[in-house]
């Protein structure tokens, strides 16, 4: 673990964002320890995706603050790439470039921004895609691959930038359901590493596995947030049992 | 010197001619694009290639030499027309060429299933064409048909070189009798944009 | 007097000649109308002002004819001073008018690009300028390659507009072998039929390039 600093490694506080006339995210408060795994559930439409895209810098928002291991992230995003840079983001809908190898998808950021040499940033690349178990692939085009694979490519091109948090916006959703699990292992075995991790799934059994804290969002809030055991064993909240019940049957 | 509203007042001059080579470029136009557009959906064979070997001689020429072929040509060959005849032919067949794929893809898009619906109800081929197909192609096609509108009047500004007043014609005239091409030639592109 | 086929016929060579000159003129055309369109709507998107004023500057030459252009610089640059041959006139004439329809063609082209294209790009720290040349920009030329094909073929088929500020192309040169020997319908017959073939050909070659671009593109 290369972390030391106390602070934790995102702190968000009273956080609000509006959609024009649409309030998605109403004081949102969230603290997420260095190295502790977060799974964030909940309804459609109930401001997850807009929650973590705010910690990535890809949304704004309104009022409130997001705190990157003591860093603050503007307001408007662009504005701090030094913070947003602590994090990595994975899409549901993979979001590789398709027109760029899978090696080259990865290597794009550390050429371009980190200014790394050809070699040097196919390394990085090669170790990620070894760690994502696809170094055969690299040399193929995105539309070449499975969607688990897609996906699994996609993590190793976030990974490449050393990020100090992963964010995973619903990985598995968009994927057939043999390739599911490919993709959680991935997911499981960087949480062992250490890694700090919010991810927005519906995969209750990653949850209980890998998860050291459930949230329920509803309706822009946080309803409930527990240990995985209590979350499932005794949900305290009405809307979160409906919740539970709809996914289990 | 001319004021600028002298100016305008002089180009606008030219509107009259400008509006009635677009109305007659229409008359070549409109028949030119629904005819062959329906040609080419419904023939197969040597008579599709005709009617896209026409087609494809109106949208492939450049307008402004075909003008002048017409105007100097046509009449060695005993054909005498009017400059504004010549030139809404021209124009108008050239965009008639354009619109005639725009109604051919409409026909093509429609769904296999409305035609076969039609004869199904008993419906003569020219009945489905007339009462199902063409009325949703037509509609379907309402944007595309504006824009080449557009193509059109601002085509029509070719004949100002087989010398009719229109509007660019008038501004020329102007620009050479008073010395101020800046805000003469301005105002010619300000009166397209405002027609 | 009547159509005679071998003054016609002696007219080819003259204007054949010009073929070289119609054709270089077309290609810098094509490349300053796209240099200009791609950096208006590179322009457009830099923010919301840029976006309201590049709009109406793009509707606005899109609302003009070509010789209305064409009259425009001929007559307007000299009256500031700005001397140039009619041939660089002609060929900026015809770039600011088709920059308003490439900047058109860029514009869905880039719509057409998946939005989370723009956002991977961003998340993984990409800047503007490098989001568009190296993510953007590759898989707009997809979209882009078959309307981009048909407007390079229309500033072919414009150039002889050129020949009304007295340029030096295939109609221009019919003109004056016409006003030599006040024969009009030979050259003018030659140099229609000439054109035609030319525009047959190179569209037919803008439809080959196309065609091999996106095969080497589908993935
Ligand atoms: N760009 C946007 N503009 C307007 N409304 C949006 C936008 N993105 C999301 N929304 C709305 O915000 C709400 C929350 O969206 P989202 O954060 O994606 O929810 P979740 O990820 O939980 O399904 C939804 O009702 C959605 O329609
Ligand atoms: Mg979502």
């Amino acid at each position: 673990m290369q972390e030391h600093s106390l602070a934790p490694a995102i702190d968000i506080a009273a956080l609000n964002k509006w959609y024009g006339t649409f309030h998605v995210l109403k004081n949102v408060d969230l603290v997420v320890g260095t190295g502790s795994r977060i799974v964030i559930c909940g309804p459609s439409g109930s401001g997850k995706s807009s929650l973590i895209r705010c910690v990535n810098g890809l949304e704004k928002y309104e009022s409130g603050t997001i705190r990157l291991a003591d860093t603050p992230l503007e307001m408007d995003a662009a504005k701090s790439s030094a913070a947003r840079r602590q994090t990595g983001m994975v899409f549901q809908s993979f979001n590789l470039f398709p027109h760029l190898t899978v090696l080259a998808n990865c290597t794009l950021s550390l050429r371009r921004v980190q200014k790394k040499s050809r070699g040097a940033a196919s390394e990085i690349a090669m170790h990620f895609l070894e760690k994502v178990k696809i170094p055969e692939q690299a040399n193929k085009y995105p539309a070449e691959l499975s969607g688990g694979q897609q996906q699994r490519v996609a993590i190793a091109r976030a990974l490449c930038l050393n990020p100090r948090i992963m964010l995973f916006d619903e990985p598995t959703s968009a994927l057939d359901p043999e390739m599911v699990k490919e993709v959680l292992d991935v997911m499981t075995s960087l949480a062992r590493d250490g890694m700090t991790m919010v991810c927005v799934t519906h995969e209750m059994h990653f949850a209980r596995e890998v998860a050291d804290r459930i949230v329920f969002m509803d309706q822009g809030s946080i309803v409930e947030q527990s240990d995985p055991a209590s979350f499932f064993a005794a949900p305290t909240h009405a809307r979160t049992r409906a919740f539970l019940s709809n996914l289990l049957h | 010197m001319m004021s600028i509203f002298q100016i305008w007042l002089g180009i606008l001059q030219g509107l009259h001619v400008t509006a009635l080579v677009t109305l007659y470029g229409l008359l070549f136009a409109v028949p030119f694009a629904l005819l062959f557009g329906i040609a080419q959906h419904l023939t197969t064979g040597l008579a599709r290639f005709a009617v896209t070997a026409v087609i494809e001689f109106w949208r492939s020429s450049s307008v402004i030499i075909l003008l002048f072929v017409f105007y100097y040509a046509l009449p060695v060959f005993g054909i005498e027309l009017s400059a504004m005849t010549v030139g809404a032919m021209v124009i108008g067949l050239n965009i008639g060429g354009y619109a005639s794929q725009s109604v051919r893809a409409g026909l093509q898009a429609l769904d296999k299933g409305q035609s076969e619906a039609g004869s199904a109800l008993g419906l003569t081929r020219a009945q489905v064409l007339f009462m199902i197909e063409l009325p949703q192609a037509l509609t379907a096609m309402a944007p595309t048909f504006i824009n080449q509108l557009i193509q059109l009047v601002k085509g029509t500004a070719i004949v100002s070189l087989v010398t009719l007043t229109d509007m660019t014609f008038r501004a020329k005239e102007l620009a050479q009798i008073e010395y101020d091409p800046v805000a003469i030639y301005t105002s010619l592109l300000l009166a397209y944009f405002v027609v | 007097m009547g159509f005679e086929i071998g003054f016609a016929i002696a007219t080819i060579p003259t204007i054949l000649s010009v073929v070289g000159t119609t054709l270089i003129i077309t290609a810098l055309s094509c490349a300053g109308a796209a240099g200009l369109g791609f950096a208006f709507e590179m322009i457009r998107r830099s923010g919301w002002t840029a976006d309201y004023v590049m709009r109406f500057v793009i509707d606005f030459i899109r609302a003009t004819p070509v010789l209305g252009w064409l009259y425009f610089m001929y007559f307007v640059l000299p009256f500031y001073g700005v001397r140039l041959p009619t041939t660089a006139v002609g060929i900026l004439g015809l770039s600011v008018y088709y920059s308003g329809y490439l900047a058109e063609v860029f514009r869905a082209g880039i719509d057409a690009v998946a939005k989370g294209q723009q956002e991977a790009a961003r998340a993984l720290g990409l800047g503007r300028v490098d989001a568009v040349v190296f993510v953007i920009a590759p898989q707009m030329l997809r979209n882009i390659a078959a309307p981009m094909g048909n407007y390079f073929v229309s500033i072919l088929k414009a150039t002889p507009y050129l020949a009304a500020i007295a340029v030096p192309e295939m109609l221009g040169s019919a003109f004056d072998i016409a006003s030599d020997t006040y024969r009009y319908a030979e050259p003018l017959t030659v140099a229609g039929v000439m054109f035609l073939l030319l525009a047959l050909a190179v569209t037919g070659g803008v439809k080959q390039l196309e065609r091999k671009l996106l095969k080497a593109d589908r993935r």
